[in-house]
C-alpha cells in the first residue's frame, strides 16, 4: 500500500525581482509514496532546484503547500537530507568530520558519532580518507563524502539535486549504482533530480517529466524496468521504449524554451 | 646506451636543477646590483653624503649593532606595531563578526564605520599628539587607529562571504543558529579574516613609522629621521633596510601561523 510521504499541492513559486516577476513554478501536483525513488526530470532553467529547494523549506511557496506526512514545511527539516550539486562540504572540516556533523548536531557522544561515520565512510568506499580535507579529495570523492554526510544523519528522505552532473562519465556510473545498492539497502524514500535520461532509467522507479519554465509537471511514468539495475539493462527493447517516451516530451519541452515551437 | 626512462630520469633532474639554479640566479642578481653600486660610490660617481656604498651602511648597522641600539629601536617599533595591532585586532574581529551576522547592527554602525574608512591612518598623528603627547600610549592609538576601520570592514566581508549553500547543508544537517555560527559562519569566514589581517599587519607598519618619524625618541622611524638632521645618509639606508627586514620576518612568521590555524588550505 502506498503512504504518501511527501505531497506537493498545486504549488507555485514566484521571484521577484525588481524588473520582473520570474514565475519558477506553476501548479506543481506530485506525490512520493514511501520507499518510491522518483526522478525528476527537465531541462535546465525549468525549476527542478527550486522544487527541490522548496521541500528542503530553503524557499518559501508563493502559493499551494508541500506536505511532509500531511503536516506543512515550514523550515528547513533534517527529515530531508540534502545532496547538493556542488557538494557543499565544510572546507574546514576533515571528511570524518563532515560525515559525522549531523550526528554533532543531535548531541551524539563523539565515540557513538565517530562509529556511525566510520560506517558510512565505508559504505562510500572512502576508507583511508578519513582525516583528509575536502580540498585534497577529487569531485567524485567529494560527491561520496557529501553522500555519506546526509545518509550517516539518517533521513527518512533524501534529495537529490542533480549530484552526478558535475562528475565524469565513469565516475558517475560508479556513483550510480552505489546509489542503487544504497537504495536497495536503506529502503528509504528518495527525489532525485536530473536532465539526463539515462540517469533517470537507472534510478528510478518512477519518472516525473517537467515542462520548461514555468515548471509544471508534465508526465508520470511507472519505470519497471527489472533490478538489479546495471549497464545491461540499457540494452533492454524496454528501456528504449521508456527512453522515447521521456524523450518525446523533454524534447518537446526543450524546442518550446529554445522558441522552436509554439 | 641511454634508454627511455634513463633519459626522463634526466629530464627531471634537469627541471630539479633549473629550480635550484634559479635560487642561484637570484644570488647573482643580488650581488651584481649590490657591488655596481658600490663601485659606483668608490669611483666617485656618487658623493656617499648623497648616496653612501652598501658597505658604509653594513658598517654602521655594525656600530650600532655594538652599541645595542639596532635591537633598541627594532623592538621599539616592532612592539608599537603588534601591541596597537593585537589590540586593535582582538575588538574589531569581533566586532566585524556581529556586524557581518547581523544586518540591524550594521545598519547602526555604517554611518560611523563610512567616515572613519576613508581617513589615512596618519591623519590622526595630530589629534593624537594633542591628546596623548609624545608617548607610547600615542604609538598604540595611531596603529589603533589605523587599522580598526579597515579591520572591521574586513571582518564583515569575510563573514559575509560564506557561501549560502554550507549555509542551508548545515541547517539541513539540523544545526542550530548557535552551531551555525561556530561550526560553519566563525571557521569559513577565518580564511578570508586571516588575510585580511596580513594586509592590515603591512598598512600597521606604514602607520608606526610614519608616527616615529613626526615624533619619537626611538625606533626605526626615528632612527631615520635622526639620520637625516645630522646628514648621516648611511643611517637613513640603514633604518630603511631594517624596516624591510623586520617587515619581512614578521611576514614569515605570520604565514607560519596561518598554516597552523588553517591546516585546511593548502597550496
Amino acid at each position: 500500500m502506498a503512504i504518501p510521504v511527501i505531497e506537493i499541492k498545486k504549488l507555485t513559486k514566484i521571484f521577484e525581482t525588481q524588473k520582473e516577476n520570474v514565475t519558477a513554478l506553476k501548479n506543481v501536483d506530485l506525490t512520493i509514496n514511501k520507499e518510491e525513488f522518483v526522478v525528476l526530470v527537465g531541462a535546465s532553467g525549468c525549476g527542478k532546484t527550486t522544487l527541490i529547494n522548496t521541500i528542503a523549506g530553503f524557499e518559501k511557496p508563493t502559493s499551494g503547500e508541500v506536505l511532509l506526512h500531511g503536516e506543512p514545511v515550514t523550515r528547513i527539516d533534517p527529515r530531508c537530507g540534502m545532496v547538493f550539486q556542488q557538494y557543499a562540504l565544510f572546507d574546514w572540516k576533515t571528511v570524518i568530520n563532515n560525515v559525522d556533523f549531523g550526528l554533532k548536531m543531535k548531541g551524539m557522544k563523539f565515540k557513538e558519532r565517530r562509529e556511525i561515520a566510520q560506517q558510512y565512510i565505508d559504505m562510500v568506499r572512502l576508507q583511508g580518507f578519513e582525516n583528509v580535507y575536502p580540498a585534497q579529495l577529487s569531485g567524485g570523492m567529494k560527491q561520496r563524502v557529501s553522500l555519506a554526510r546526509a545518509l550517516a544523519n539518517n533521513p527518512e528522505i533524501m534529495l537529490l539535486d542533480e549530484p552526478f552532473a558535475a562528475l565524469d562519465a565513469m565516475t558517475r556510473q560508479v556513483l550510480q549504482e552505489e546509489l542503487i545498492r544504497i537504495y536497495r539497502e536503506s529502503q528509504k524514500t528518495i527525489l532525485f533530480i536530473t536532465h539526463s535520461i539515462d540517469e533517470a532509467l537507472l534510478l528510478s522507479t518512477r519518472i516525473a517529466v517537467m515542462t520548461s519554465r514555468p515548471g509544471s509537471i508534465k508526465q508520470f511514468l511507472d519505470n519497471d524496468l527489472p533490478w538489479p539495475r546495471d549497464a545491461a539493462v540499457q540494452l533492454l527493447p524496454r528501456y528504449l521504449e521508456l527512453k522515447s517516451a521521456v524523450w518525446g516530451t523533454v524534447q518537446e519541452e526543450v524546442m518550446k524554451t529554445a522558441g522552436l515551437l509554439k | 646506451m641511454p634508454n627511455s626512462s634513463e633519459k626522463t630520469f634526466h629530464a627531471l633532474n634537469f627541471i630539479k636543477n633549473l629550480k635550484s639554479d634559479l635560487r642561484v640566479v637570484s644570488i647573482i642578481s643580488m650581488v651584481v646590483f649590490l657591488t655596481v653600486w658600490e663601485a659606483v660610490v668608490r669611483v666617485g660617481f656618487v658623493t656617499p653624503l648623497f648616496l653612501p656604498a652598501p658597505s658604509m651602511v653594513l658598517e654602521d648597522g655594525i656600530r650600532l649593532y655594538e652599541r645595542g641600539e639596532i635591537w633598541l629601536h627594532v623592538s621599539a617599533s616592532a612592539r608599537r606595531v603588534l601591541i596597537g595591532f593585537a589590540l586593535a585586532g582582538s575588538i574589531a574581529v569581533p566586532l566585524g563578526i556581529l556586524l557581518g551576522a547581523s544586518k540591524f547592527l550594521k545598519a547602526i554602525a555604517d554611518p560611523l564605520l563610512s567616515i572613519l574608512r576613508p581617513l589615512p591612518s596618519m591623519a590622526w598623528i595630530p589629534l593624537s599628539l594633542l591628546w596623548l603627547g609624545i608617548t607610547e600610549t600615542q604609538k598604540y592609538s595611531i596603529v589603533f587607529m589605523g587599522s580598526f576601520a579597515p579591520t572591521v570592514l574586513y571582518t564583515i566581508e569575510a563573514t559575509r562571504s560564506i557561501d549560502p549553500v554550507l549555509i542551508r547543508a548545515a541547517l539541513n544537517l539540523g544545526a542550530s543558529r548557535m552551531s551555525l555560527m561556530r561550526e560553519v559562519i566563525l571557521p569559513g569566514a577565518l580564511q578570508p579574516i586571516i588575510s585580511g589581517l596580513k594586509v592590515m599587519l603591512g598598512i600597521a607598519w606604514t602607520t608606526v613609522i610614519s608616527a616615529e618619524l613626526v615624533a619619537a625618541d626611538k625606533g626605526l622611524g626615528y632612527l631615520i629621521m635622526h639620520g637625516r638632521e645630522f646628514f648621516r645618509t648611511e643611517q637613513v639606508l640603514l633604518g630603511m633596510a631594517l624596516i624591510s627586514m623586520t617587515v619581512m620576518l614578521i611576514d614569515i612568521a605570520f604565514r607560519s601561523v596561518e598554516k597552523k590555524i588553517t591546516p585546511w588550505t593548502r597550496g
